[in-house]
């Protein structure tokens, strides 16, 4: 909006009074609501095939050039997975981290960027991504500060953002976003590097962020930063004890370190998607059974089997992502953290990299404990519903909404995990390292001892009866623990009081 | 023994054990994030400027207003910007006695007068300005005027300026809002001009000063 010049202009564009907007029409905001809704879940599935096709296109390129070197459908994963997915979704985390931190404490959040160059986006919010650009053009145009005393070591300080930033990216490679399919005639699946090492190269990967994190504060020539990279890097280690010792668990019951393998474990193998294709026009749904759910109706996931795996595994996570309650190393309102000097596109790359750093924990506790890709109960009909539709295959289908199932997952787990920020106070420093090295250690420890125990006495089924067991216990004590009555909070508030 | 053991200062705590434990509590934590969430992000964002008038079913918890787009209205009472009222034929009532200008502790309120050549009210203001920079909105202006011709009642405040100059608002952006009108207005304006048949003293004049004319 222009501002008129002169004063009686100026008073002339405004009313008389207030201005109260109208007040939408309910129904109509309802069909709104359901409209954008759906549009957002259809943008969603429409992406999942692009991820698929765009992998088809590289190695249909990779079959018109001599030289392939067999890299075509790397090549396209990375660009779908990791320079899409994980690069966009990271991306879009950066406002969603601000926007639904102010939904849980009934903010608007930040919507005053405005594409107001565009006509028909005029006064627009956008839901806030205008923000982003706003930020990346902020990031880009600051001057690139490199502070007096880091000028000895100006390689090193240079290196540490990329060495914070690369691994956060380079450990989507071993996620298996949907499973291996013939589509358009090639074999393709939504995997970087399907490799016999998968859960390996995650632990190796995790301890390269520790470098980089530990060069910035080192290299910055800064009290504070160097204090936030000892801590950062002291977590880092402590809790990555805790991450490798969880995913054993896993790999116990599951029986390989491959991702793919693993979450092709937890669902319906292709071969019995085919069959249950080809017996649709024949016989009944019963000839088709899922030979994956146990006792015949209970999902085979990851979190089943490993409850205290999995919970163990988010909050090691957490602690990896360095961010609440585990954000000491950044510590805002003390020390600022790690990356104090860092300025500029630098500064963004630490920033980009912990929410790449969440996609890619949210990404591996899907593959792992939730069922990766697979939708529960309803592959064979699926197949069976889509087998024709324009013209390509049930299976292909299928795969377009596992890999939407599989995004959902992720943003699931992400979302959860950006709950957690807010519904926990900043632990202590003392308080990471005992709750890292005198809890989550040994109970990581037994998960793994009574995991191999029970796998050898009991085989799967009493894995599955354990993680049921275990489920149970948890519910009962986070249901049952004593609970103290509204009364005895005042009570307790005015003796507080009275206390001190 | 005993006396040095109750000698160290045991902590105490209103925590049950369930709230030691941590867990249930976090989850419970997370239990009213979650619930802010959902019925923010799904809820039906009712405008009404009063928060405590937002109600009904799927209102969301969002108790902002987005400022410039949205406003409270402000209480009645409320001393907002002025304006000049208008008379039903749209000049200002404002007679030009400057009792305004006079009350005015600010000294914002610059008047020239001028006279109507055919109305039975003599004066009216040719400048009437207000320096809204100066004004510190006590009222007295509004106290101070016998004809109602000044208010504070537009319920807006001044409005932020990109220089100072565009602050000082002429009676053109004053003279605004519903016209006023009073029973007694009517023996005063629009009545034709009565101008006195000017009479020879019949004795001699006196001034202050004791002065006596011839």
């Amino acid at each position: 909006m222009a501002i008129p010049t002169t004063p009686s202009a100026r008073l002339a564009s405004e009313d008389f009074g207030p201005v109260t907007p109208p007040k939408p029409v309910y129904s109509q905001w309802l069909v709104k609501t359901i409209v954008g809704w759906s549009v957002f879940v259809g943008f969603l599935v429409a992406l999942s095939w692009v991820f698929l096709a765009l992998t088809r296109l590289f190695i249909w390129i990779g079959t018109l050039i001599p030289l392939d070197w067999g890299i075509s459908q790397a090549l396209g994963t990375i660009v779908s997975l990791v320079l899409v997915l994980v690069m966009v979704t990271a991306t879009l985390l950066t406002m969603a981290d601000r926007k639904w931190s102010a939904l849980m404490q009934d903010r608007v959040g930040p919507n005053r960027a405005r594409l107001s160059i565009i006509p028909f986006l005029r006064d627009k919010p956008l839901k806030g991504i205008p923000h982003i650009l706003a930020d990346v053009l902020k990031m880009v145009f600051k001057e690139d500060f490199i502070p007096q005393g880091a000028m000895a070591d100006r390689f090193l300080f240079n290196l540490a953002p990329l060495l914070a930033f690369a691994p956060a990216f380079m450990l989507f490679a071993i996620v298996p976003v949907s499973p291996e399919l013939t589509f358009w005639g090639a074999r393709i699946q939504l995997q970087v590097a399907r490799v016999d090492w998968g859960i390996l190269y995650v632990f190796a990967l995790a301890s390269i962020a520790v470098l980089g994190t530990a060069l910035a504060g080192w290299t910055s020539h800064n009290k504070l930063a160097l204090l936030g990279g000892l801590r950062a890097s002291a977590q880092l280690v402590s809790y990555e004890v805790t991450l490798g010792l969880t995913l054993v668990g896993a790999l116990i019951v599951f029986g390989t370190l491959r991702l793919d393998t693993m979450a092709q474990l937890q669902g319906m193998t292709e071969a019995g998607l085919r069959a249950a294709a080809s017996f649709a026009n024949r016989a009944g749904d019963y000839l088709v059974r899922d030979e994956s759910l146990l006792f015949g109706w209970l999902p085979a996931w990851g979190a089943l089997f490993q409850p205290v795996g999995m919970i163990l595994f988010l909050v090691a996570g957490q602690a990896e992502v360095k961010r609440a309650p585990f954000d000491t190393p950044e510590g805002d309102s003390e020390i600022i953290g790690y990356f104090l000097e860092y300025s500029g596109l630098k500064s963004g790359m630490f920033y980009i990299a912990e929410y790449a750093e969440t996609v890619v924990i949210s990404g591996i506790v899907t593959a792992i404990f939730l069922g990766a890709y697979h939708i529960p109960w309803l592959e064979p009909s699926i197949v069976r519903t889509t087998e024709g539709w324009l013209g390509a295959s049930g299976i292909a289908w299928l795969a377009v909404f596992q890999v939407f199932a599989f995004i959902v997952k992720m943003l699931a787990i992400i979302w959860v995990l950006f709950v957690v920020r807010w519904a926990f106070p900043r632990f202590r420093y003392d308080q990471i390292m005992r709750l890292g090295w005198k809890m989550m250690l040994p109970v990581s420890l037994v998960n793994v001892a009574l995991t191999g125990a029970i796998l050898l006495w009991a085989g799967r089924d009493g894995l599955a009866w354990m993680g049921i067991i275990e489920w149970i216990a948890i519910w009962f004590f986070v249901a049952f623990s004593a609970r103290a009555p509204q009364a005895a909070e005042a009570a307790g508030h005015s003796s507080t009081v009275a206390a001190h | 023994m005993d006396k040095a053991r109750d000698a160290i200062p045991v902590p105490e705590t209103d925590l049950s054990i369930g709230q030691r434990l941590y867990l249930r509590e976090a989850i419970r934590g997370m239990e009213v994030l979650a619930k802010h969430f959902w019925r923010n992000l799904f809820g039906y964002r009712d405008p009404a400027p009063e928060i405590l008038e937002r109600k009904g079913p799927g209102v969301n918890l969002v108790t902002t207003i987005n400022y410039p787009e949205e406003r409270k209205p402000y209480p009645p009472g409320y001393r907002g910007m002025h304006r000049l009222v208008p008379r039903i034929d749209g000049r200002p009532r404002c007679v030009a006695c400057y009792m305004c200008a006079t009350a005015c502790p600010a000294q914002c309120i610059y008047i020239e007068a001028g006279e109507y050549e055919d109305q039975a009210i003599e004066k009216y203001p040719v400048r009437f300005e207000i320096d809204e920079l100066r004004c510190i909105v006590c009222g007295f202006c509004v106290e101070a005027c016998p004809k109602d011709a000044i208010r504070m009642d537009t319920g807006t405040h001044a409005p932020a300026v990109l220089s100072r100059p565009l602050a000082v608002f002429d009676k053109e952006a004053l003279l605004k809002g519903p016209a006023v009108e009073y029973p007694s207005d009517a023996l005063t304006y629009g009545l034709p001009l009565r101008r006195p048949e000017p009479k020879e003293p019949e004795g001699p004049g006196v001034t202050s000063k004791g002065e006596v004319l011839r």
